[in-house]
């Protein structure tokens, strides 16, 4: 058999689970044994190719319509779809701003911040992604098929999560390895 | 009532008929988990956490509320009672603001370690994200309704333990809302900022603002302790993180209070602004310098020494440990600073007993709070009825059916008389009323608070005298982390040649002291104290100080003065 194929991409997100994922540390050798990674936010190729993919990781949160195109392709293109951390699982941090109107969460980031130059605008470019009024979960928009929550998950987690999967069973998290911060 | 037979997850036993398939289920070492049930409190049944099924009915029931039946036969670990619970969890969960990972109480949240414990790894729900407010409007603590799962907790302890009733609800089902007095901001409302509520909230709405990220569970240890902002005594919890007391919890294992502290206890010392005395300070003219504990010993004997005739004062925030070696070690006079009121008195238990209270001379809103929730409480939920003898404004007032000047006590005697378990409860601010009162009417029972927390302990030791200007010219002032003085005690210590101050803080001595030398809080020192009720309380230091404990200052000082 050859190896299972797993490619990885980031939403609205912090970087902090993909780190999480660094620190497995030497074990991302015998992972490679296993595993072949296509695409990643670290590797050379960025989003998973057409052919697809056995598991796709997605962390973030789905906050505008950039993201919920990767979130879609990279449902289409894997077979099993993990989502990692807290903001792929729930919104997480990011869900902060649904408290508040869009327009109001943009003129305080662009404009009224304390350290924000004077006449700063609100970026109104069409080339930049366009905010959703509210900030869902990975699973609001496609289906997932193994949450791992976590702010972020444990290192150890996402490997025990990774080596269920390579032995065929359903990673159940429990005592440490479930987290939400 | 005679016992009755259950079986609870194949266990049978036989338990009182009456309680509750909760109580039933802890008798025969049965977990369930519970979220709005509180052991202080009575049991609504508000979160559904604790839903079990029970056969011949028709639906989950939720423990806490159900009475236990002869022959019942009871699951709590069924897959049903398990899905259930994860249901009420993710409905939890998606209600409002319930993202852990920038909560302060992620860590210390019930709601979390059921989440945990019953492996929730996503919700299934919308989530609703209702735009909430968060009212900080308190001085010591913030409501963020955002974090609230309207368990009412808060609402019960406020109602049922300190008789307050600020707490109450508005709208129903989702929309509810807690709210304070006619839905006013809780500063502006009639709390009385005892954090009853803040101990017992389940999740982050109520959260402390001084130990606000300072240590979850698992990153803090608690040590149990009695508060001395008072005579009554009250057991405390110091909750200790990397050597400070981040905050302090009411012991709820421990007479007289069972768990209920005041605004005094809980926060005053936590937010007390004034500058500690770390070192032994010695005045050099305008300014102060800072010096070894030898050399400000000698100078302490030197000045002592020097005077025509010295008196040591003492607060009653003094152990007995260190009254003991006043007593024994120093010469000269030893005055309380406070009034010296030794009369017998009734613990705060025996206050839940009475059915009429009569309060002379003293605002139990002000002072001895834990005492005015006891009143609260009986006046509330026993129909216990309160006559105040107190000349002028007092805060029990709205409790109170009666209201007489203090020379006109003699005027409710008869009302008194005629209740059955009367009690009579006042300080040394109008003793001779009350006095005479108890003895008008035999039956009464007397709460007599003292001045300070252990006014009786330093009797004891042999400290057994109040203030009075009687010419001393060097004083020893051991006073703890006192921070007021009446007038008397400080135009003495004024005219005086030489003032040594035993204190945690460096107001109000600064002015009046030559030497100060440092003395714990009641959070740093270990010893005993004897509250108003004669019983003697101990103290745990749950953080220990540099340099000298008071015991030991006292004991050098005597050598140096022998």
């Amino acid at each position: 058999m050859g190896k299972v194929t797993l490619c990885s991409d980031w939403l609205d997100v912090c970087s902090g689970c993909h780190m999480s994922l660094l620190d497995i540390d030497e074990r991302i050798i015998e992972l490679t044994k296993h595993v072949q990674i296509l695409s990643s936010p670290i590797t050379d190729l960025k989003h998973p190719p057409e052919e697809g993919c056995d598991v796709g990781i997605l962390t973030g949160a789905v906050s505008n319509d950039h993201q919920e195109h990767v979130a879609r392709t990279m449902r289409e293109r894997c077979k099993v779809l993990i989502a990692v951390g807290d903001c792929a699982v729930t919104g997480g941090i990011c869900t902060m701003r649904n408290f508040f109107d869009v327009e109001d969460v943009l003129e305080r980031g662009y404009v009224e911040t304390e350290s924000t130059d004077e006449n700063q605008q609100v970026p109104r470019s069409p080339e930049i992604a366009k905010l959703f009024p509210q900030v869902k979960a990975v699973d609001q928009v496609v289906k997932v098929d193994l949450h791992i929550p976590g702010c972020p998950p444990p290192a150890d987690a996402l490997w025990y999560a990774i080596t269920e999967l390579l032995a065929g069973r359903t990673p159940v998290l429990t005592d440490d390895l479930l987290t939400y911060d | 009532m005679p016992d009755v037979s259950v079986t609870i997850d194949g266990i049978s036993g036989s338990v009182p008929a009456g309680i509750t398939v909760l109580e039933a289920c802890r008798r025969l070492g049965i977990e369930v988990p519970t979220l709005c049930d509180h052991p202080a409190i009575e049991p609504i049944g508000a979160c559904r956490i604790c839903l079990v099924e029970i056969e011949k009915q028709r639906a989950l029931q939720p423990a806490c509320t159900f009475p236990v039946s002869d022959g019942m036969v009871v699951h709590t670990r069924s897959d049903k009672v398990v899905d259930a619970r994860r249901f009420v969890l993710q409905l939890l969960f998606s209600e409002r603001n319930h993202f852990c990972m920038f909560c302060q109480m992620s860590g210390s949240c019930t709601l979390q370690d059921l989440a945990y414990d019953y492996g929730l790894d996503h919700w299934e729900f919308d989530r609703a994200f209702p735009r909430l407010g968060v009212d900080a409007s308190r001085d010591y603590f913030v409501m963020d309704h955002n974090r609230c799962i309207l368990c009412r907790r808060c609402v019960r302890v406020c109602d049922e333990l300190v008789g307050n009733a600020t707490l109450g609800v508005k709208r129903r089902g989702a929309n509810t809302m807690i709210i304070a007095d006619m839905d006013v901001p809780f500063g502006e409302s009639s709390c009385v900022s005892c954090g009853t509520c803040l101990q017992v909230c389940p999740t982050g709405a109520l959260g402390d603002r001084a130990s606000a990220y300072m240590g979850a569970t698992d990153e803090i240890s608690r040590v149990k302790s009695t508060c001395t902002g008072c005579s009554v005594g009250c057991g405390v919890e110091l909750v200790v993180r990397e050597g400070r007391v981040i905050r302090v919890e009411g012991d709820w294992d421990a007479p007289p209070s069972d768990g209920l502290l005041c605004e005094i206890g809980r926060f005053q010392l936590q937010h007390d602004k004034r500058r500690r005395v770390r070192e032994p300070m010695v005045r050099d003219g305008e300014s102060w310098a800072t010096v070894d504990w030898e050399n400000a010993l000698s100078k302490v004997a030197e000045g002592i020494s020097a005077g025509d005739r010295a008196c040591t004062l003492v607060s009653g925030l003094t152990t007995n440990e260190a009254a003991k070696a006043i007593a024994e070690t120093l010469p000269g006079d030893k005055r309380q600073i406070g009034a010296v009121l030794l009369d017998e008195s009734d613990g705060l238990e025996a206050m839940d007993e009475a059915d009429m209270f009569v309060v002379v001379g003293t605002d139990l809103t002000v002072d001895h709070q834990v005492a005015g929730f006891a009143i609260k409480r009986g006046v509330r939920h026993r129909g216990a009825r309160l006559i105040l003898v107190d000349d002028g404004e007092n805060g029990l007032a709205p409790w109170a059916f009666k209201q007489v000047g203090l020379d006109e006590a003699a005027s409710v005697l008869d009302v008194v008389s005629g209740a059955e378990a009367p009690m009579i409860v006042y300080d040394a601010a109008a003793a001779s009323v009350a006095r005479s009162m108890a003895e008008a009417v035999q039956k009464a029972s007397c709460v007599c608070f003292t001045d300070s927390a252990n006014t009786k302990g330093l009797a004891a030791a042999g400290i057994a005298e109040g203030f009075q200007a009687n010419g001393a010219d060097a004083y020893l002032v051991v006073a703890g982390e006192l921070s007021a003085l009446s007038d008397e005690v400080m135009s003495a210590l004024e005219a005086a040649k030489f003032v040594a101050v035993q204190a945690s803080f460096v107001e109000p001595w600064s002015d009046v002291a030559d030497v100060i030398l440092p003395m714990p809080t009641m959070w740093e020192k270990s010893g005993t104290v004897t509250s108003a009720d004669g019983v003697d309380r101990e103290l745990q230091a749950a953080v220990e100080i540099e340099g000298l404990s008071e015991v030991a200052a006292i004991e050098q000082l005597g050598a140096l003065l022998a």
